[in-house]
């Protein structure tokens, strides 16, 4: 493996030791794609794979994207989750701390998209608070703010 | 879990507010950690956070790519990929998490889900399989997030020059590479300011724009 003079001259031959996206003329074939529409879904019961969302009654759509796997998700100060089935009530008893939708997911044993969805439908009913952010990307002041904050680690 | 709901420990008493104010959860910011099978993610993960990593089941699309050419018709298929996580405090009010999540030379992965907010990505590179990492280089480049590779040095050997291995990926010169050990704190912390600094150059860009 030894880096060719000039190696960044476009049109040189293919090069087995180098990334073959780069040299595909089909690279746009694999650009990121939108999530699944409800289209793309398959009709209830037909697929193993959908067997986490039997508790969600089948739904797969219909979840905020705003709502993300650091998400953080807090109890409603009027919840009254007596009356949820059992998983939404741990969701919601959980989150008498704060928690991310991640962290729901792997301390209650549910897969993430069940998470989301549970999620999105107990701050629909006002069960839970969910703290969407303003933005999507940080600030330059909040990244400095990690970064003072990862230097004092050690 | 020994939570009574028909109690009234959550609403209408005199403490809800003070109560209410504590509960008020810290702002969330995230790094991803990816790169191929074994090497050495949730070690990245765990050397940093301040929980030991805990994992998750999530959907993820992927389509194979590489040897046999897919062609624009390459099929798509779902599968369930294990990820984990971790997180450290930054404060009462800012909480940096970190998402450790797999990729394979063949396949590549959608993560736009993952990717929405993230501040940036470290890919791991294991140099005995660079291969493993393409598919992660690929995806961060096309979505605009900034990443760093990082080649784990298992036993403080590297196979490759850091040179060859940025031949290899050809990866824009901006792109830093450069190598850490995934056992150790100081390590994975130093790998991640380096992405943290890529991170704050595109926000002040963004900002300026
Ligand atoms: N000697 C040495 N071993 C390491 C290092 N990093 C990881 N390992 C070991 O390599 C193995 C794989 O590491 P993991 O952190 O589980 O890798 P991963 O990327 O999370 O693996 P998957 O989740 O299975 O894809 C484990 O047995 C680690 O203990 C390192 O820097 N040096
Ligand atoms: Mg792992």
């Amino acid at each position: 493996m030894t880096p060719p003079a000039g190696s960044d001259e476009p049109g040189r031959p293919a090069t087995p030791g180098v990334r073959p996206f780069l040299h595909r003329s089909g690279a746009a074939a694999y650009r990121p794609q939108p999530p699944a529409g409800p289209d793309d879904q398959v009709p209830d019961g037909h697929i193993s794979g959908l067997r986490p969302f039997v508790i969600t009654s089948g739904r797969v759509d219909g979840v905020d994207p705003d709502i993300g796997m650091e998400t953080q998700v807090t109890v409603h100060p009027d919840a009254r989750p007596a009356r949820l089935p059992p998983e939404q009530r741990a969701i919601v008893a959980l989150c008498i701390e704060p928690h991310s939708v991640a962290e729901i997911s792997a301390l209650l044993k549910l897969h993430l998209g069940v998470a989301r969805i549970l999620v999105s439908d107990l701050r629909a009913c006002g069960q839970l608070d969910v703290h969407v952010l303003d933005s999507e990307f940080p600030d330059p002041e909040t990244i400095m703010r990690v970064i003072r904050g990862l230097r004092s680690i050690n | 879990m020994d939570f009574d709901p028909s109690t009234d420990r959550i609403v209408g008493t005199a403490r809800v507010p003070n109560e209410r104010k504590q509960n008020k959860p810290p702002v969330p910011v995230k790094i991803i950690v990816a790169g191929g099978f074994g090497v050495g993610k949730t070690t990245t993960v765990g050397a940093i956070s301040e929980i030991s990593p805990l994992t998750t089941e999530a959907e993820m699309t992927m389509e194979s790519v590489g040897v046999d050419d897919p062609g624009p018709d390459s099929a798509k298929t779902t599968t369930t990929i294990a990820m984990d996580f971790g997180c450290v405090t930054i404060d009462h009010t800012l909480k940096l998490y970190l998402f450790g999540t797999p990729g394979q030379a063949r396949f590549a992965f959608m993560w736009d889900d993952l990717i929405r907010g993230a501040l940036g990505a470290l890919v791991v590179v294991d140099t005995n399989r660079i291969d493993d990492c393409y598919p992660a280089v690929d995806y961060f480049e096309r979505a605009g997030l900034p990443f760093v590779v990082g080649i784990n040095t298992f036993n403080g050997q590297l196979g490759y020059s850091l040179d060859e291995v940025r031949w290899a990926l050809a990866v824009r010169d901006e792109v830093p590479v450069l190598s850490f050990d995934a056992r150790f704190r100081g390590s994975v912390r130093d790998a991640l300011l380096v992405v943290l600094d890529q991170a704050l150059d595109r926000a002040i860009k963004m900002r300026s724009s």
